[in-house]
Parts: structure tokens; sequence; C-alpha cells
């Protein structure tokens, strides 16, 4: 029953991904007034990079992308989607915060065994944002944490159905994680990551072919799991998978729509806006929910 | 997608994802590099067939020439080739390229770039329209359909003969073979 769930678990996780990753292209196209590739473009591009030669640099070049992949997707087993949630008996929200951060460590080793410095500079600035956006979403963990006095998923959002949604009972810490969510999820404005004018797509520089499809799959399940968080503790979760996709297309539009219009912040411009406004606003949040 | 589009992509995945799936290195030699921006930004929006610009060879599957190449950029260009995993296309534009256009008496412009990097197809003109990419794109997906754009398996073959013709344009060259060289051929 558990490996069913960890199954199906991965294969919603891998097709809502791809079909926000599409959706999110064909909507920025007809922001620019384009008529944009078509909805299932990534699975072309996912193909074509598994029958694509590569070049490896080496044993922690390759173990460092399958680390990162792995972290993504044993983070994905302690998200609730729905009623899904494979590892519910365990840990919940202090083990998805650790296991948040293997992702971009693997990256990370990876490009240190390629050697190129626009890996490097791409890798010190992914550490600099993790810094940056990792105080308010403590600080937003803690207040949730402090409001439900629990850690489980499960319990969270049993308790969000029993009174109402968490954006309600605690709107600060909501409107504080909806502001560090691109930063997280490492779109526009916060892509000095893999900027492609800038360092050449960054940590991502020396990959290709099945190397560039995983961080790609990797990618895909990031943006999944950030906004699945954003769903299940603020947005009331959902007793089924459907109502959990239909809660998570807002957000993930309100986040395109965001990267569209806005440009590339510069790395020190992000850290002060990540360390200020929703550093600021997740206190105040925590403040109001130790207080009540 | 229509059912035989997708029985054949079922069939060939590879073929299908190489077709429709063409991320592009754009060397910015000469004037041509100015019919880019148009063809991917709003006004003939190359994305909808799935052709997007990447920053680093090593992610590309297409390399498009755009204007005349002298010798200073002939060397990037070899090493940008060299550097692109296989399956990879090869796309001259303008005439440039092709027999060395309006720079055919200039002393630093090499003349024919098929006699350095093997090339699938090009593009003629001075300039070449916008469409006209489009027109190559899909000329291209016939040829790998027919399994004719094999010009990477032609510099693997030959690769004696291309490496004497960068040698004799540019010199000692600073880079080991890509292929190993049989002297006795």
């Amino acid at each position: 029953m558990v490996i069913l769930l960890i199954v199906g678990s991965i294969a919603i996780g891998f097709m809502v991904g791809v079909l926000f990753l599409g959706l999110s292209r064909k909507v920025k196209a007809r922001i620019h007034w384009r008529y944009g590739p078509p909805l299932y473009q990534p699975i072309i591009d996912i193909v074509k990079l598994f029958h694509q030669g590569s070049v490896s640099h080496g044993f922690i070049f390759d173990f460092g992308i399958l680390l990162s992949l792995g972290g993504a997707i044993v983070s994905l087993l302690f998200i609730p989607i729905g009623n899904i949630i494979p590892l519910h008996g365990s840990g919940g929200l202090l083990v998805v915060l650790y296991l948040m951060l293997i992702a971009p460590f693997g990256i990370a080793l990876s490009s240190v065994e390629a050697a190129n410095p626009n890996a490097s500079i791409g890798i010190s600035r992914k550490f600099i944002l993790t810094l940056g956006y990792e105080i308010p979403f403590l600080l937003i963990v803690l207040s949730v944490m402090t409001n439900y006095g629990t850690t489980s998923f499960v319990e969270i959002v049993a308790l969000q159905r029993a009174s109402h949604w968490g954006i309600i009972s605690m709107p600060l810490s909501g409107i504080a994680l909806l502001l560090i969510l691109p930063a997280m999820m490492g779109i526009r404005p916060f892509d000095q990551v893999g900027a492609p004018q800038e360092i050449s797509s960054g940590p991502k520089v020396e990959y290709g072919g099945i190397y560039l499809a995983l961080s790609k799959i990797q990618h895909i399940y990031l943006i999944f799991i950030d906004i699945a968080l954003f769903v299940a503790l603020f947005m009331g979760g959902s007793s089924e998978p459907l109502t959990f996709f239909l809660k998570m297309l807002p957000i993930f539009l309100i986040v395109i729509l965001v990267s569209t219009v806005y440009p590339r912040f510069r790395i020190e411009q992000a850290f002060s806006y990540c360390i200020k406004w929703p550093t600021i606003i997740a206190f105040l949040g925590l403040l109001v929910v130790i207080w009540r | 997608m229509d059912r035989e589009q997708v029985i054949k992509a079922l069939k060939d995945s590879g073929k299908w994802g190489h077709k429709y799936s063409f991320w592009v290195v754009y060397f910015c030699t000469g004037c041509g590099i100015i019919e880019i921006p148009p063809v991917i930004t709003s006004r003939w929006d190359a994305e909808r067939f799935g052709i997007i610009p990447v920053a680093t060879p090593r992610q590309a599957n297409l390399f498009l020439i755009t204007g005349y190449v002298s010798l200073k950029t002939l060397r990037p260009i070899i090493r940008t080739y060299e550097q692109m995993p296989e399956p990879k296309y090869t796309v001259g534009f303008g005439s440039c390229p092709i027999n060395g256009g309006m720079y055919w008496d200039s002393y630093n412009t090499i003349k024919h770039l098929d006699k350095y990097i093997p090339i699938d197809g090009w593009i003629a003109g001075c300039m070449p329209r916008p469409e006209a990419i489009f027109i190559a794109i899909t000329h291209l997906w016939t040829m790998i359909d027919k399994g004719m754009a094999n010009a990477y398996k032609k510099y693997r073959k030959q690769y004696k003969y291309y490496r004497r013709n960068q040698e004799m344009a540019l010199g000692e060259l600073q880079w080991p073979p890509l292929y190993p060289i049989d002297e006795d051929e």
C-alpha cells in the first residue's frame, strides 16, 4: 500500500509539474502577444534530452545531480497531495525543512566537479539566495507550528478543515510565504542562479543531454513542492488530489504573472529584499500568533 | 497533434524529440544576427515550434552561423561545434558563409564554411528574411525524418580532412583532435 502511494505521489507530482511548466510557457507567450509552444512542450524537451549525447566530468558530477533529484523526490513524499501522503507517520514539516536543502546541495556538488567558473558563480548565488529566503521561511513555519501546536501535515490540514483556512487565521505569514515563493522556486525575478544572459545558465552550464533532463525533472518537482507547501499550510489542503490541484493553480498563475512582468533582480537586491519585507511581515505574523 | 503524428512519435520518440525541440546557439558573427531577435520574439515567435535560444553549447542541438566568418571567429566556431553533444545540426545563414558573399576579396574571412565544419543546410540571401529560417527548419524536419541530416557523422568520418583544413586556415591548433586521426589512410 505504501509503495502504491509512493508511486502515485511521484507520478502525480511529475504530471502536475509538467503541466505547470507547459502552462507557464503558454501564459508567458500570451502575455508577450505570441502564440506559444504546445502545452506538452516540456515532455518533448525531456524526451529529446534523454536521446541526446552528454559529457560527464567524473563520478561526483553524476552523483550530485542524482542526489539533488533524489532529495526533491523524497521531500515530495512528505507533502500531502490531497489524501495521498506516503510518509505521514514520521517527521512532517521539520523533515521537509531539512530535505528541501538537499536539492541545491546536490547541484553544488555536481558543479564543483565540472570546474566551470560560471557554475561556481551560479552556486554561490544559489546559496546567498537560500540564506535570504530561509530566514523568513523558518519564521513562517514556526508561526504555523505555534498556531496549530503540531508539526504533522495531516493534523494541520485536519485542523484547518475543522475551523478555517490558514490564510485567514494567520494572514501575515501567508502573505510572507507568497512573497518569497518565487525565490524558493527560482523563477524570475529571482532567477539569478540560472541567468542565461549573465552567467550562461549558471550551474547548468556543463549539463547536456541526460544531465539536463534530470535537472529539469528536479526543477519540475521543486515547483510542485513549493506550491503544494503553500496550499497545505495556508489553503486548507484537500481531501482529494483534484481539488488540491485546483487550489494550486491560482497560486501558480499569480507567481507566473509576477515573473513575466518583472525583470531579474541583482543578487544583492534579491538578498536584501528577502531579509527585509518578507522577514518583517513573517516576524509580525509570529508575534501575532504568540500573543493571541 | 493528430493521430498520425502520435503513432510516429511513439515509433521513434528520439526523432520526434529532435525535430520539435531545437535548442539553438546563435553565433553572432555578423549582420545576420539582426534577423534573430524578431524570430525569437513576438513578431515571428519561434517558440511555437519549440525553438529556443540557449546560452551554452552543451545544451544545444542546432548551431546557426549568421553572417561572415573571419579567421578570428572561425576558432570559437570550431570549438563551439565540437562541444555540442550529438546529434547536432548546423545551418549557415546568409551568403557569406556559403561562398564568401560580399567579402570574397577580403584577406581575413574564410570563403567556404563547410570546409571547416560540416553543414546540414544553407539559407541563401543577403539578408534572408526571418521566414527563411522557418523554411529551413521545415526542411531540416524532412531531412531528420529521412535520416539525411547526418553531417555530424560526416565530421567523425572525415575528421582528418576537416582538421587539415582548420590547420591550414588557423595554423597550429591549441586543442587536441576530437577524434583519433589515422595517419596511414
